[in-house]
């Protein structure tokens, strides 16, 4: 599978949380890629780990997205 | 015609094509001939205590059939008497009134020695003074050129020294060996240098011949390194150019130096900073008339731009130079293969596949030929295909929208910051 095929993968799987009404809350980036940490307003948590670049990139423009209009 | 006259920090010159501080600007013969060829300046080859010189003193690198891609030379300062260079510089002045003189100083960076050559320099009537602190071989060795270039200090304090009794512009030339030019730019400029001029050379051992072990060049067998210049070293230069133009520490005119061998070089450092240019190891391979076609060609691309004057050009690409921070890591290119005039060498598959991202197929049609397809969700646009492709127009680089908005690194970093920070900036 082409990288862009994980990139695709990645991109739902972020999209899904935030329809959900996910935001993010906490983001570690280490050797393993990034882990993000996503959370609706009940207090559930989930974490995603992020491993394409294409998948940093989007999640990155949803956090600028979060922070300059308070929701995604 | 456009005008191509420049004025470099109050040095004015016909045109922007100077000869550089070199073996072509060694005597009143040679800048004499240089000007009734056409070159609008001429930094006359470095003066100061005269030397002694080695035999031999140049070598060339030439890559895959093109002779001088880079030159390298060992030759040092002038080995002529102070006197000598200065009869013929006042000779030349007299003859070409018209035209740029500038003398190219080295002295030890003693206070007393500055101001002696300076005031008897200026004497002669030249146009300005150019500070070589960038020789990198043989004077360098003797605590002058690149040796004081190097230090701060010394950069800062032999233009104040040299500032102190000159009465023409002071351009002080850098030496590219050093890890940041714009350091010694700006120790330049706290000296109170009216414009700086760079590179100088670059450190460099040309060859060892492999049959006889000797270096190249060599001096009865022994070797030592030289300074390294011509088209190998134009990006290095441009880079370093660009670095001082976009300081606003480095409020100076520049002089650019480093590989320029044609109207187009020329116009490249001119758009990335640089008032006019410095040329030598160009008019060493070909002759001075090459400045013949520097002319006509800068004047029909100014012509052709419907730009009136060549100073119209200076610094209109420092705005684009950037940190890599500042690049939008959401725009997008990808490579895209014209089928209609790709040969199917394949260069571009293998470059892909061995170095690269691995996103060009090798597919048949329905006939059975054979063509070249880049999976273009995979492609980073990298632009190796089209740099290996012997064929013009063979690929095009384009740009795809990625459907998300423009993005810095530092952008980026930043957002992430205040999200570990806690802050909310919607509320803050």
């Amino acid at each position: 599978m082409s990288e862009y095929q994980d990139f695709l993968q990645e991109r739902d799987r972020l999209d899904f949380m935030i329809q959900q009404g996910y935001s993010i809350k906490n983001i570690i980036e280490n050797l393993s890629g990034a882990f993000v940490e996503l959370e609706n307003k009940e207090g559930e948590k989930e974490t995603l780990q992020i491993l394409t670049p294409d998948g940093r990139k989007y999640f990155s423009v949803l956090l600028l997205k979060q922070q300059k209009t308070g929701a995604l | 015609m456009a005008d191509l006259r420049i004025n470099l920090a109050g040095i004015q010159s016909p045109n922007p094509f100077w000869l550089a501080s070199a073996p072509p600007t060694n005597s009143g013969y040679q800048v004499q001939r240089a000007f009734e060829a056409g070159w609008g300046g001429a930094v006359w080859k470095t003066l100061g205590d005269p030397i002694l010189n080695v035999s031999s003193r140049f070598a060339a690198v030439s890559f895959n059939g093109q002779k001088v891609a880079g030159f390298n030379n060992i030759e040092l300062i002038t080995d002529r008497p102070l006197e000598v260079n200065l009869k013929e510089i006042y000779e030349t002045k007299k003859k070409f009134p018209n035209h740029a003189i500038i003398a190219s100083l080295m002295v030890e960076p003693k206070q007393e020695k500055w101001h002696e050559i300076v005031k008897r320099v200026e004497d002669v009537g030249v146009d300005g003074l150019e500070l070589n602190f960038g020789c990198p071989h043989g004077m360098a060795e003797r605590g002058m050129g690149a040796a004081s270039g190097q230090v701060p200090e010394l950069v800062q304090k032999q233009t104040y020294w040299v500032k102190e009794v000159a009465k023409t512009p002071v351009i002080v030339k850098l030496t590219p060996n050093i890890t940041d030019i714009t350091v010694t730019a700006e120790a330049a400029v706290e000296g109170g240098a009216d414009a700086i001029s760079m590179i100088n050379t670059i450190n460099s051992l040309a060859a060892v011949d492999i049959d006889t072990w000797d270096t190249v060049p060599h001096v009865g067998g022994k070797g030592a390194h030289g300074g390294y210049c011509g088209p190998a070293v134009k990006p290095i230069a441009l880079h370093m150019v660009g670095e001082c133009a976009r300081n606003p520490r480095i409020n100076v005119p520049i002089s650019g130096i480093g590989g320029i061998s044609n109207w187009q070089n020329a116009v490249e450092f001119m758009l990335m900073g640089a008032t006019g240019v410095q040329v030598c190891t160009a008019a060493m391979h070909h002759g001075f008339r090459i400045v013949e076609d520097m002319i006509e060609g800068l004047n029909n691309y100014l012509d052709e731009k419907g730009i009136a004057s060549v100073s119209e050009l200076v610094g209109k690409s420092v705005q684009k130079y950037s940190d890599w921070g500042d690049l939008d890591l959401n725009y997008k290119i990808v490579a895209r293969i014209n089928n209609d005039t790709c040969i199917n060498c394949n260069k571009c598959h293998i470059a892909c596949e061995d170095t690269s991202h691995q996103c060009i197929d090798m597919l048949k049609d329905e006939s059975g030929k054979g063509y070249l397809k880049v999976r273009e969700e995979d492609c980073v646009g990298c632009n190796l295909c089209s740099i290996v492709c012997p064929v013009d127009g063979a690929i095009d680089m384009v740009e795809v929208k990625s459907g998300l908005p423009p993005m810095t690194w530092n952008e980026r970093q930043a957002a992430l910051g205040i999200l570990a920070c806690g802050v909310d900036p919607v509320t803050k």
